[in-house]
């Protein structure tokens, strides 16, 4: 009561006490406040801002070089037309883009599009301006000569490459100031058939071309719509759809698409999940499928899925072409899933890797995939798991039942694991194929290898596996940002099984699901082709990989002449019997595409074959003749598209482009960023109601490099030539960091003990009476 | 001051700590608030000696793996620096106008770069036609690769007595995985490679490149006619100039 009184009474004394306590609480706040600040600043990550690279783009995009070498700016995307043509199992996909040369320069740019990684690249059309130029296939060098050539001339040119199996770049020459240029691209791939349905995929996601940018948070964005200031997302797929606002996309980027769906079976049910279509039957039963919305703003991926009508959807097919006299095959089959039959119980050895090379990154992410892998045994299946250094341990004895309380003790030991010592994987994989014991009778004996390669007895490793696999199927998972990727896949290849590949922890989830849910579901395996009925000739691909559930044979095939006897036979098992197909020639149904098909396929196969063969150039040569006949873009094949008539005066050099002066309507840097561009000045108040993502783009094209250079092409060529470009280590520690963030806390700890002192040293007299 | 009267009063603190403590405030506070004080200064100190050990572990690395790689040349095999290493020494390296010089080791990743610069698997060996990439830390050993300049010179001496002399020809930003270093690249290169910004705190994305281009004896003995020569191209190392 006392203390009530004389709080309430405040006396001078008192008022002084609580400005005290009051100024010690605000220091306390203050204190914890810039701790917080100073914690989440040092997060924030350095990026250039508004530019992107060649792996950035994830849809078709016209790439200028900038000032960053190794950098791009994106041409503002006018218009994509795609026009798909499904005939039975082979699609054909006509990708029209249309882009603007924004600078008063003459430019070479360098047109970036992923494809399906199976897709078939041969045709190239480019209009630049008012002129219509067509692509011819040459062996690489010898296109890229006639390209540089053309281009010195002042000759509107392209050339298409590939750069990666699912990469290509487009470098066009000669671009006039202003102009429009238009780009279109064929492409053929099988349409994907998988748990009876038939489905594809067209990638149009927009390519993260506006990063939040440094620049950008400096201006008052009360007035603009679509910008998310948010921090730069770690996660590239996710970058592009939240900056943009869907309808301003949608001006900037957008798409139409037609769909001709010829099933070659009456047509069931047709699913679009991301986007809403139009439907028109045919007479011939084949439907045209159109966007509901005219155009939509590309920042989804276009998925179609069709069954048939009857329910019972075809398990198999047989489509054949005759190009120059050879007959070639294309033939599906799904196998009959075994009724009611179990999945057939798994023994499982997982080999993981803790040597010194697998420190830190790595380490956890093998750790993290090991220990999903270990919780989706079921208790049915059987494992074991063993690690290795320069020693090796079996955390049991054998295999052993996946009780669940077996299961928690391994991923516990799992979790303890730390990354020291030397790398001797030769006997932890003797172990793991030798010494599990003998396999039970149709069980599925599975060994996953989780580990970055950094071995130097490569061959001997291959020896071994080849030696001792037995029917153990090898699963190599390559962990951290440089594994070894030549000895991973070759080793899952011998070993029969796949190679995966984890490159950072955001993906690590989604791959290792995707890799143990179809190892818990093996459908066929053994699976072999030959020809029946005196033929022969060649069926890829070889070795026939084992199916998974749901998937069906795909095989393509090569034979000469014009054949129309015989039958294709297939053998394999499942769980545990024999199983036989066979699939008679004069039957098949004739089909556009199979002969391009069969080529790029057998292309992949002498890829793969090449990693381990003796002669690699005779390789090389086997692979160019069967693009160049097959009119295919491939590593060493490249499209080239030459116009005669040179366009560009002899006397303006190509790429003396200025700072774009001129600039497009409604599109001005000084209102939005209070910087002059040029000697223009502009009324800046009707400019700055221009679209915020136009200002953006206004923002791109300033980065344009003010010469484009020959060396600057080059470098567009190099940087976008990455398929032996060397992925770097982290080099940074964190010990600035954790220094850093250690004296913060000694400071934090100090201000608090000094705030205590002032906040109690208030109440203290308060607290004495009480004690009194 | 009232409250040390107090405090002299209150016969509870036999330690330093909760004397001071107590000056302020009664013993029932005193104790979880002094002790939440403590445990966070500890916890402070705990992290500065976590970074203060990064760069010790790399400064006595260097100093164990001189030894071990005077030792290791001409030898048959590749010596490990000690028993349970998991990496061989390889090289060194010598910037000659800084007047640096570093142990390389076998293979970066891992725990390799704590102890020194290493080179990266899967590229050549430096002095061979192709590009050899030495990555290391920017904090540590390769802090030094910022005051690098074009016409640099740097020696590589390696393990089995060969020695090269690489003019420094450029340098550039990339993001690690699309660094643009082609390992088959004509001619005899070697790449140094670290974290880029120098000065920032956290890990990022960005690698700052210098390439060095095996000299001829000619540049070798004369640096000067190096510096100037014509084949040094203009986008030379100027990260204030080339970079925002």
């Amino acid at each position: 009561m006392l203390e009530d009184d004389d709080f309430l009474l405040a006396s001078p004394p008192r008022v002084a006490r609580s400005r005290m306590t009051r100024f010690a609480a605000l220091a306390m706040v203050a204190c914890c406040a810039i701790f917080v600040l100073m914690i989440t600043g040092a997060r924030a990550e350095t990026r250039l801002a508004g530019l992107v690279r060649p792996n950035d783009v994830n849809s078709g995009s016209l790439l200028l070089p900038s000032k960053e070498p190794g950098f791009f700016v994106e041409a503002p995307r006018l218009k994509t037309d795609v026009t798909i043509d499904v005939d039975g199992p082979i699609l054909r996909a006509k990708v029209t883009q249309r882009f603007e040369n924004p600078t008063e320069g003459w430019v070479e740019g360098t047109y970036v599009f992923p494809l399906p990684e199976d897709s078939a690249v041969d045709r190239l059309k480019m209009q630049i301006g008012e002129r219509l130029i067509e692509g011819k296939i040459e062996p690489r060098a010898k296109a890229r000569e006639i390209y540089e050539q053309a281009k010195a001339k002042g000759q509107k040119t392209a050339l298409l490459e590939q750069q990666r199996p699912n990469i290509f770049t487009n470098q066009v020459a000669n671009i006039g100031p202003g102009e429009t240029v238009v780009v279109q691209i064929e492409y053929q791939e099988t349409v994907h058939m998988s748990d009876g349905a038939f489905s594809f995929r067209f990638p149009m996601v927009v390519a993260p071309r506006y990063n939040p940018d440094p620049i950008v948070q400096t201006v008052d964005f009360a007035g603009g719509r679509g910008f998310a200031v948010t921090n730069p997302v770690p996660d590239r797929e996710k970058i592009g759809a939240p900056v943009l606002d869907p309808r301003e996309n949608a001006k900037i980027n957008p798409v139409s698409l037609t769909i001709n769906l010829a099933a070659g079976f009456p047509i069931g049910e047709v699913k679009t999940p991301y986007h809403e279509m139009s439907e028109s039957d045919h007479a011939d039963g084949s439907r045209t499928y159109r966007l509901k919305a005219d155009t939509v703003p590309a920042d989804r991926d276009f998925a179609m899925e069709w069954t048939s009508a009857s329910g019972a959807t075809p398990s198999a097919g047989l489509f054949r072409q005759v190009v120059d006299g050879k007959t070639y095959l294309m033939a599906f089959l799904t196998p009959p899933s075994a009724e009611g039959a179990e999945r057939p119980p798994r023994e499982v050895i997982f080999v993981i890797d803790n040597s010194g090379s697998m420190a830190g990154e790595s380490i956890r992410q093998a750790r993290e995939a090991l220990a999903l892998a270990i919780s989706r045994l079921s208790s049915r299946d059987r494992f074991n798991v063993i690690r290795f250094d320069d020693t090796f341990d079996s955390f049991f004895s054998g295999l052993v039942p996946a009780t669940p309380d077996r299961r928690e003790q391994a991923i516990a030991r799992v979790r303890k694991l730390d990354a020291e010592g030397g790398t001797e994987m030769l006997p932890a994989l003797k172990a793991a194929l030798e010494d599990q014991g003998k396999m039970a009778d149709g069980a599925l004996r599975q060994v996953i290898f989780l580990t970055d390669g950094a071995i130097g007895n490569e061959s001997q490793l291959f020896e071994t596996i080849a030696r001792d696999r037995g029917q153990a199927r090898l699963f190599t998972v390559g962990i951290g940002s440089a594994p070894n990727s030549f000895f991973m896949s070759r080793a899952a290849e011998i070993g029969r099984g796949t190679f995966t590949h984890v490159g950072s922890e955001t993906e690590l989830g989604e791959k290792m699901k995707a890799l143990f849910s179809k190892l818990e579901n093996p459908a066929m395996r053994d699976v072999a082709a030959s020809f029946d009925g005196g033929i022969s000739g060649d069926i890829a691909p070889d070795p026939i990989p084992d199916l998974y559930y749901g998937e069906p044979v795909v095989l393509t095939a090569s034979l000469p002449g014009d054949i129309t006897e015989g039958a294709i036979r297939l053998t394999g098992e499942i769980a545990g019997q024999p199983w036989r197909a066979e699939l008679p020639l004069d039957h098949a149904a004739a089909a556009e595409g199979i002969g391009k098909l069969w080529a790029r396929r057998a292309i992949a196969d002498l890829e793969i074959e090449r990693f381990s063969a003796s002669d690699p150039e005779a390789l090389d040569r086997k692979i160019e003749a069967l693009a160049l006949d097959h009119h295919l873009v491939s590593r060493l094949t490249s499209l080239v598209a030459v116009d005669v008539t040179p366009s560009r005066p002899n006397d303006e050099a190509l790429g003396s482009a200025k700072l774009p002066l001129n600039l497009p309507a409604g599109w001005d840097f000084d209102a939005v960023f209070g910087e002059a561009p040029g000697a223009q000045p502009s009324p800046p108040l009707q400019k700055a109601q221009g679209g915020a993502v136009q200002r953006m783009a206004m923002a791109d094209t300033r980065m344009i490099a003010a010469a484009p250079s020959p060396e600057a092409a080059e470098m567009t060529a190099a940087s976008a030539s990455l398929t032996t470009g060397v992925v770097l280590p982290q080099t940074a520690t964190l010990a600035k960091r954790d220094m850093m963030i250690g004296l913060l806390i000694i400071l934090f700890a100090a201000m608090l003990f000094v705030a205590t002192r002032m906040l109690w040293g208030t109440y203290a007299p308060d607290t004495d009476s009480r004690r009194r | 001051m009232p409250r040390t009267r107090v405090a002299g009063g209150n016969p509870a603190g036999p330690s330093r700590v909760r004397r001071s403590l107590a000056l302020v405030a009664p013993a029932w506070v005193s104790r979880p608030f002094a002790l939440a004080i403590i445990l966070i200064a500890l916890a402070g100190f705990v992290l500065v000696c976590k970074g203060l050990y990064v760069h010790a572990k790399a400064m006595l690395g260097q100093h164990l793996l001189e030894t071990s790689f005077a030792r290791g040349i001409g030898a048959e095999t590749a010596a490990r620096p000690w028993p349970w290493a998991d990496f061989t020494t390889e090289a060194r390296l010598t910037a000659r106008r800084l007047g640096r010089s570093e142990i390389v080791l076998s293979d970066a990743g891992g725990e390799a770069l704590a102890f020194g610069p290493a080179l990266l698997g899967g590229t050549a060996r430096p002095g061979d036609e192709g590009t050899a990439v030495i990555a290391a830390h920017r904090d540590t050993h390769f802090r030094w690769l910022r005051d690098i300049r074009p016409g640099d010179l740097l020696d590589v001496a390696l393990r089995d007595g060969g020695a090269a002399t690489f003019v420094v020809r450029e340098a550039r930003i990339a993001r690690a995985d699309a660094s643009g270093i082609d390992p088959d690249r004509p001619g005899r290169w070697i790449a140094l490679a670290t974290c880029w910004p120098f000065d920032a705190a956290e890990r990022g994305p960005l690698r700052y490149i210098v390439e060095a281009e095996l000299a001829d004896e000619t540049a070798a003995t004369t640096e000067v006619a190096v510096i100037g020569s014509p084949g040094t191209p203009t986008n030379g190392i100027q990260p204030s100039v080339a970079l925002r």
